[in-house]
């Protein structure tokens, strides 16, 4: 290097050398002196330095420029990588490369290129990142947002910003997505109400907002849009609850009507997708206009209907009304109180009264007789058992003064245990007519008013049946009286005449009235023989033998049909006379049977057997008693012809009854 | 006695000193060969049947209408005093275990159960434990309601057959008293005189007032049921028309399982129900036979021949007891290839 300049001063000095010596012979020729020729070579001398100092100095410029151009480039380089978050490039590498400054550059320059291209790359990612944020951002909360936040610092534009980044934005994409996809629930929800209420859809989500009825893309879901949305729905779900209770109460009142007017079923199904929601929660009532304004009002309209109809058949529905109170007032012995309910209708065509208020009005009436009813229930059913008890004391007499009692017979030993019976109940008659006379009193003094059956009031039957009573004891003394009487006139007609009358004469004399002769209390054994009826096939008389002299034949008309067997329930299966075939089975009827055969053996005839005889069976029951059964009681039998009450008897018990009779 | 004599061997040994009325019941213990005999003259007589002596008598309140062993010590006695009544054969001890209220018509002791059933014609059935002190307060087990009057009863284990008027069957089982195991109807269409449950528990023989025997099963399964009959007996024919008699008795032979019936025509009647054949008849007895009872080895068989007042309250033959000794061919079954003896 060091040549160069020595070949330039070598070749100046050459090429200068003749311009000098050409300058000399000029000067010669001019005759330039020689200061003035020094002068001239001096600023020949300082030009040149000048020319060369110029030289050196734009080297020098340049010089410096470069060294500016790289620093500024390795700068930058430094910066970009910093800002990009990667290491730093080794410059020194490069200088000790090749060592002079242009080398540098051109080796600098390219790396700045790079890292420029990079950072700008780098740039532009971040710049889609946010342009992608603030994107979503804008659509879910457009006003709260402030757009100039949505930068990004270029000074840091790491790998790891851009990842933050990106994840931001990725949590902003799930976030719209799980709008939208809210803000189609909610849609659908909207969809779901509009069909029940019967609104339209369209409408609707364009109230809220007109982009929601559009594609999925372009539906605005920003914040205020949704909120609008959530209440547009609320409102829509308080309107379906409020027509849906609306809906349930005509639907009870449907319910209501129909049971009241007995509506018909066909009617009734018409309007069977009211009634059928009556309970119907919030969730189930999703048909299509089931609570749309116009269905509801045709409820209302049919509601109505029913009870303007109503209103017409007030008038029925309070004589049904009418009709259960008389039922109940009938039920618990009070007299119906007609003069009322009569009165309140004439106020009703007279329009002082409406039907409803009417019915108000039996409606406390009945109730107030059903509160009377339980009170009245416990005294009403000692009553009852009194009214028995007086019955069967009436039977009881009845039966007392029937002279065939003791006549052991079909059902006489049932008699004989409703005689029993009644003799114990009737026992219990004062004690229980006290007792209930007492709390007919307590319940009088309690409600201050008299308790009334069937319109009577309960002492006054109570004393009138003491009196009744009172009234037979005198009769029954006064007949003991006249029987005494009758006996000493007998005594003494034995005394003058010296034997008594007849029993039998007397007897027959009495028999069939029923009166009362005390004869009769004594076992009537062979005192007694009532005329058989000859022409009654089927009762014919028995002839017992020898020793036996009772007889069983008894025709008193009962009064209780239940006691008695008619058909003679001895089963006699010789059919010796044609007439008898073999009866069609009926397996709770008897035989009829005819009569014995005479061809049977030689052991069981006896006297007059050519008479075909048919044996009625006499059971007897006997009282209770350990020795009671010794004094057999006899008893009325219904006619034996009654075709219809057959009781079927054993051998046993019918020797029981012979042999009780035979006792006597 | 109006008829002609009977030869006193062809009916068996007549046991002296029988009641003077009706016999309603007889039975053999099942300890020995004594006798306990019911009847209409009130009283309960013990008979050793052996030795043809009687061993005692009872006086009951009225007409006994049935009796039955508690052992060879003791026995019970139903009468139509309405009393259930006990005695003690050894010292001539009675009293009364209870009341119904009406007459008790059938009695039995269940040795299973411990327990004395009584039946009676106030429709029901009672229970009475002999081991309490007398009184029905201490004594009396259960009542339970049938139907209708009882007319007969019969045990065989645990089961208890009760027959009632108008043809009701009840069937319990005496350890679950509460409610009868099957309510049925007699199937025979005739008033049900007599129930008897066959020795191996299997079922029961109805006989009815119209001269016929159904044999019946407790298993009312079908294929048990296919097994049921019913067949015809103790019945006369004149002019191709059936004279029929009540079939007042059955008994079981304890070791063969046949059964004897004994009806109103005074026959006795000995019958293989397996094999659905007649093994024997017994020559006819002076009236209708009352009662019937094998002895516990089956070799005797106690005859009652008593009126039982199928036709009233006629003149009869005097009542009698024949005690006959039993011969195997009379009783063992014959499969059904052998012809029976008619």
């Amino acid at each position: 290097m060091n040549e160069l300049h020595k070949d330039y001063l070598l070749r100046l000095e050459r090429a200068c050398g003749p311009l000098l010596q050409q300058l000399q012979v000029i000067w010669d020729e001019i005759g330039e002196s020689l200061a003035d020729r020094e002068k001239i070579f001096k600023d020949l001398e300082h030009e040149c330095v000048e020319a060369h100092q110029i030289k050196l100095d734009k080297a020098s410029h340049l010089r410096a420029h470069l060294r500016q151009s790289i620093a500024d480039a390795e700068a930058e380089v430094a910066a970009i990588c910093s800002a990009m978050g990667e290491r730093l490039v080794n410059n020194t590498q490069i200088n000790q490369k090749d060592g002079s400054l242009k080398s540098e550059v051109s080796a600098i320059v390219p790396l700045l290129e790079e890292m420029r291209n990079r950072r700008a790359e780098r740039i532009g990612q971040f710049l889609e990142v946010t342009e992608q944020i603030r994107k979503i951002t804008n659509e879910i909360r457009p006003a709260g947002c402030n757009q100039s936040e949505i930068t990004f610092d270029e000074s840091e534009l790491t790998t790891r910003k851009l990842e933050e980044l990106h994840k931001e934005l990725q949590s902003l994409q799930k976030e719209k997505s799980e709008r939208l996809k809210m803000v189609m629930g909610q849609l659908k929800n909207l969809n779901s109400l509009c069909i029940v209420l019967g609104l339209e859809f369209e409408k609707m989500v364009a109230e809220v907002h007109p982009t929601l009825d559009e594609g999925e893309e372009s539906k605005n879901i920003s914040d205020d849009v949704v909120d609008r949305l959530a209440s547009t729905i609320q409102r829509l779900r308080e309107v379906k609850l409020q027509r849906m209770k609306k809906l349930q109460n005509l639907a009870t009142s449907l319910l209501e009507l129909w049971d009241l007017m007995d509506v018909p079923i066909e009617e009734q199904q018409l309007f069977q997708n009211i009634t059928r929601n009556v309970a119907a929660s919030e969730h189930e009532l999703n048909e299509i206009n089931i609570l749309s304004v116009g269905f509801l009002k045709s409820a209302e309209v049919e509601v109505s209907r029913l009870e303007n109809l109503k209103a017409r058949k007030g008038k029925d529905i309070v004589l049904k009304k009418k009709f259960e109170l008389e039922e109940l007032r009938q039920k618990t012995h009070l007299l119906p109180e007609d003069g009322e309910i009569n009165f309140a209708f004439e106020a009703v065509e007279a329009g002082a009264l409406s039907y409803s208020l009417l019915m108000e009005q039996i409606d406390n009436q009945i109730s107030l007789v059903k509160e009377d009813v339980l009170s009245r229930k416990d005294i009403l059913e000692k009553v009852e058992k009194w009214l028995n008890a007086c019955e069967e004391e009436n039977w009881l007499e009845e039966y007392s003064k029937d002279e065939n009692r003791y006549n052991a017979g079909r059902g006489a030993h049932l008699a004989l245990k409703r005689a029993e019976k009644a003799r114990a109940i009737v026992n219990k008659i004062p004690a229980m007519l006290q007792n209930l006379s007492d709390k007919v009193t307590m319940w009088e003094r309690e409600r201050r008013k008299v308790f009334t059956y069937d319109g009577v009031s309960l002492h006054l039957m109570f004393e009138k049946y003491n009196v009744h009573k009172m009234e037979k004891a005198q009769e029954l003394e006064r007949q003991k009286e006249q029987k005494k009487l009758h006996r000493l006139r007998v005594a003494e007609q034995e005394i003058r005449y010296g034997s008594k009358p007849s029993p039998s004469k007397c007897q027959n004399s009495r028999k069939g009235r029923g009166s009362i002769a005390p004869r009769k209390r004594l076992s009537l054994g062979g005192a007694q023989s009532a005329p058989p009826r000859p022409d009654d096939p089927q009762r014919k008389k028995l002839t017992p033998s020898a020793k036996k002299t009772s007889d069983r034949l008894f025709f008193s008309p009962g009064k209780r049909s239940a006691y008695c067997s008619p058909s003679p329930t001895k089963l006699r299966f010789n059919d010796s006379t044609p007439h008898q075939p073999e009866l069609p089975r009926q397996p709770f009827s008897q035989l009829p049977h005819p009569n014995n055969v005479i061809s049977a053996p030689p052991k069981m005839i006896s006297g007059d057997n050519s008479a075909s005889r048919t044996p009625i069976l006499m059971p007897v029951h006997m009282q209770v008693g350990p020795t009671s059964y010794l004094t057999p009681v006899k008893h009325q039998l219904e006619s034996i012809n009654a075709p219809d009450q057959v009781i079927e008897y054993s051998f046993e018990e019918s020797r029981l009854a012979c042999y009780l009779a035979a006792q006597n | 006695m109006s008829a002609a004599p009977i030869p006193l061997n062809s009916g068996g040994k007549e046991l002296l000193n029988p009641p003077s009325d009706g016999i309603s019941n007889l039975r053999f213990s099942n300890h020995s060969d004594y006798l306990l005999v019911s009847s209409w003259d009130k009283t309960v007589r013990l008979y050793d049947a052996n030795a043809n002596l009687l061993k005692g008598e009872f006086l009951h309140g009225g007409p006994v209408l049935d009796c039955c062993f508690h052992d060879d010590s003791s026995g019970f006695s139903a009468g139509a005093d309405h009393t259930v009544r006990r005695y003690v054969f050894s010292s001539g001890k009675e009293d009364i275990l209870g009341r119904h209220d009406a007459p008790v018509r059938c009695i039995e002791y269940s040795y299973a159960a411990g327990q004395v059933i009584t039946g009676s014609w106030d429709k029901t059935l009672k229970c009475w434990d002999p081991r309490g002190a007398s009184g029905p307060e201490n004594t009396l087990v259960g009542t339970y309601q049938q139907p209708e009057r009882v007319y007969s009863l019969s045990l065989v284990g645990n089961k208890l057959v009760v027959a009632t008027a108008g043809r009701h069957i009840n069937v319990y089982d005496l350890r679950n008293m509460s409610q009868p195991e099957q309510r049925r109807e007699s199937s025979l269409k005739y008033q049900t005189r007599c129930v008897r449950c066959y020795p191996n528990g299997t079922g029961f023989a109805l006989s009815s007032v119209e001269g016929r025997v159904a044999m019946e099963f407790f298993d009312m399964s079908e294929a048990a049921q296919t097994k049921k009959y019913a067949f015809k007996c103790h019945r006369k024919s004149d002019n191709g028309r059936d004279i029929v008699y009540p079939v007042n008795a059955m008994a079981f032979h304890p070791i063969y399982g046949t059964f004897a019936t004994g009806g109103c025509d005074g026959y006795v009647n000995v019958w293989d129900g397996i094999n659905k054949k007649r093994l024997y008849q017994y020559s006819k007895y002076p009236t209708s036979i009352a009662a019937l009872s094998f002895s516990r080895d089956g070799r005797l068989l106690a005859v009652a021949s008593s009126y039982t007042f199928e036709e009233g309250d006629i003149p009869h033959e005097p009542d009698a007891i024949f005690i006959r000794s039993v011969n195997e061919v009379e009783v063992k079954p014959k499969p059904k290839t052998l012809a029976a003896p008619s």
